[in-house]
């Protein structure tokens, strides 16, 4: 028998007992913190059975930007007109940088939610406890159930998202709000331009002087029709807009119709790194307090809220402290090529890209900040599921 | 009390022990509150064994720390001869327990639900899902959801849960709370087969009729502390509750009985067919023959002198009362 101390604690090593154990004990290996095949497999039976929960989660990872491409693409179909494409990679930047990393973050958050605080308020830790089964494995066989649920929702989504970016994307490209043809060689840009000097002098960028007495009508709008053809130019205004496509032409080759596929193979891995961030962040705390509605709550306010102002708000004495905030680290990892995350049309992000208004902070110490996180949380919760009382 | 494996006994004794539970000078402490005090406590291995106490007498408190649902203070336990918490993995393989109110995922039916409990077991368990619920009468409702269960049929799932880990030892906490007298009856029923079978049965219980029923030993826990235990049959058999005499004069009868000493110690009352003389808690049999002289010696004839015994209810009321009073 084991002898406890008689003050508080939990119970005292007994040597003469290790040596007593009984026989078949050892072969029992319950005991063990790596959690079975088959309880990860009913971890994820517990999980897709919440019928709320995952009609949430598919709406906010796969409905919303579903429902949001559809609208355009029947708007596109029915008003080519003054509907622009549904596609393009515009509208994949919008998708990607600004609304799945942060739905993503809060529908994966609302699950380790779910699975760190519900078998404690059903009733059903008690049970799992007595199973003799180790409480860390109990613990850890919840995160690759969450993750095999929330992963491939994501995955979803983003295919979705990726697939109406490729497959209806515009037949031009936009640049500075002029819609020029894709894939021009240099001389046929040029001729090109040569063609329609009117929006070439107005629109495109230029570095060096342009006659006052041109007068620009203002951008065209969207549609190809709005970029009318050239009227028979003077041979001046003809020439200055070859000048220009000329100046203008390596930023012409840098502007894709639709995403590039290592852009989109990054940036899926960076929003399902978001993801994953927020299910075991939503897990540790939820296991941490017990319950799920007040882990949500500030998840959400630490997501949506405290992240953006730390983003952008350098406080004097704690950027380290900023910088160890995971919204600013994940931010940090983002693929560049896309805007900054937060929503901030614009503003050129990713790790180290130009332009970029986050606090510094290198892709490594980012990084850092990201494992911190994920191992802190997983070690918290856990802890607290091993010392909890049943 | 058996104390050797019957055959057909589940599994393999984990060892020689002839306790399935064994406890001493267990404590637990909340604060200020000791709910478990030095529990002493011996449960028979292939018993059916009764855990008694008034509410708040820290009966579920001695099983949660029995199962390591919290922690103990001080003291020592061993279950099925594993000592625990050292070896509360190989003990808790082969137990199976309802703690409280058995509660369980209400989206899941109850089948999903004895999956996910299986699964924390050994692969076997969960071929022992459909015979476990077939066996607590289960089996048709066993797709159901268990929010649609009645309070009863969630106890009956608790059961089954208990069932997976083909259990030698049994610790149900009020298994029979909600239960109609078929469900009761039925659980009853199931708690002997299961005794039957050699497995042993700690049942945690203020119903002390089904108790009684039930049991063949029992402890009676009063403030964290056991203060009784032993086989029922033992327990009882010196406790007399009251003894029915006919006797020619019952009036004088009663007069003569008040005037020795033995009228300090019983309360003789009017019946229909002579006395009945009430006795006091842990009163022998050798009373009986003092009354009888007592009333031969005073000229009464007496036609019938009949003991009754004390039930476990009327018995655990007295001892649970005495141990209660201010002193």
């Amino acid at each position: 028998m084991t002898t406890m101390p008689a003050g508080r604690g939990a119970p005292a090593p007994d040597r003469a007992l290790q040596t007593a154990a009984p026989a078949g004990h050892s072969r029992d290996r319950r005991g063990s913190p790596i959690p079975t095949v088959g309880m990860i497999a009913t971890r994820v039976m517990e999980l897709r059975k919440r019928r709320g929960l995952m009609i949430a989660l598919i709406v906010a990872t796969i409905g919303f930007p579903a429902l949001f491409l559809l609208i355009r693409l029947l708007l596109h179909a029915f008003a080519p007109g003054t509907s622009p494409p549904a596609g393009g990679y515009d509208i994949f930047k919008v998708l990607v940088a600004g609304f799945l990393p942060t739905f993503g973050f809060i529908a994966a958050a609302t699950v380790g939610c779910t699975a760190g605080s519900r078998d404690l308020t059903e009733g059903m830790f008690r049970h799992l406890v007595v199973t003799g089964r180790s409480r860390l494995a109990l613990y850890l066989a919840r995160i690759p159930a969450g993750l095999a649920i929330v992963v491939p929702l994501v995955a979803i989504g983003y295919t979705i998202v990726c697939a109406v970016s490729v497959f209806a994307a515009p037949t031009f490209i936009i640049d500075s709000n002029v819609n020029i043809p894709p894939g021009l060689s240099r001389a046929g840009f040029e001729n090109w331009a040569g063609d329609r000097p009117e929006p070439v002098i107005c629109s495109l960028p230029y570095d060096g002087h342009i006659p006052g007495s041109i007068a620009c009508a203002g951008p065209p709008g969207w549609s190809k029709s709005a970029v009318t053809p050239g009227q028979p130019a003077p041979a001046a205004l003809e020439a200055l807009a070859i000048k220009i496509a000329s100046q203008d032409y390596s930023g012409y080759t840098a502007i894709s119709r639709y995403p590039s596929i290592p852009l989109m193979v990054t940036a899926g891995l960076w929003i399902e790194l978001e993801a994953a961030v927020g299910f075991i962040l939503g897990l540790g705390l939820a296991s941490l307090m017990g319950q799920r509605t007040g882990p949500v709550i500030l998840i959400i306010v630490l997501q949506m809220i405290l992240t953006p102002i730390l983003a952008f708000a350098a406080i004097p004495h704690l950027q380290g402290l900023q910088r160890s905030f995971i919204g600013l680290a994940v931010a940090h990892l983002e693929p560049s090529g896309l805007p900054m995350f937060f929503g901030l049309p614009g503003v050129t992000g990713g790790s180290g890209g130009p332009g970029a208004a986050l606090l510094p902070e290198s892709a490594i110490q980012a990084s850092c900040v990201v494992i911190a996180w994920l191992a802190g949380w997983t070690i918290l919760g856990a802890w607290r599921m091993m010392t909890r009382d049943a | 009390m058996n104390t050797t494996t019957l055959p057909g006994t589940p599994g393999k004794l984990a060892a020689g022990s002839r306790w399935a539970v064994e406890t001493h000078g267990l404590t637990k402490r909340f604060g200020a509150k000791t709910p478990v005090n030095g529990v002493e406590l011996l449960v028979p291995r292939g018993s059916a064994f009764g855990y008694l106490g008034p509410n708040g007498a820290g009966k579920t408190t001695l099983i949660r720390v029995l199962l390591g649902l919290t922690h103990a203070d001080a003291g020592t336990m061993s279950l099925l001869g594993y000592p625990v918490p050292r070896h509360h993995a190989a003990a808790l393989a082969r137990i199976g327990a309802i703690v409280d109110e058995p509660r369980f995922h209400r989206h899941l039916t109850g089948r999903q639900n004895l999956r996910l409990l299986a699964a924390a077991r050994e692969p076997a368990a969960r071929d022992r899902i459909a015979p476990a619920l077939e066996r607590v009468g289960l089996a048709h409702r066993a797709d159901d959801r268990v929010s649609t269960y009645s309070m009863g049929m969630r106890q009956r799932l608790g059961v089954a849960a208990c069932l997976l880990p083909d259990p030698q030892l049994l610790i149900l906490d009020e298994p029979m709370n909600g239960l109609d007298p078929a469900g009761m009856a039925a659980i009853r029923e199931m708690i002997l087969s299961l005794v039957a079978e050699g497995r042993t049965v700690m049942l945690s219980s203020h119903l002390l009729d089904e108790v009684e029923r039930t049991c063949d030993a029992v402890a009676i826990v009063d403030h964290g502390s056991i203060i009784r235990q032993g086989p029922i049959s033992e327990l009882l058999a010196g406790a007399l509750l009251a003894v029915q005499v006919e006797c020619s004069e019952p009036g004088r009868a009663r007069a003569l009985l008040a005037g020795t000493t033995l009228g300090a110690r019983v309360e003789a009352a009017p019946a229909a067919l002579g006395l009945e003389i009430t006795l006091p808690a842990g009163t022998g049999h050798d009373v009986i023959a003092e009354i009888n002289r007592v009333l031969v010696e005073g000229g009464i004839s007496v036609y019938r002198l009949q003991p009754v015994q004390a039930s476990l209810e009327s018995w655990f009321l007295q001892v649970t009362s005495r141990l209660g009073d201010p002193e």
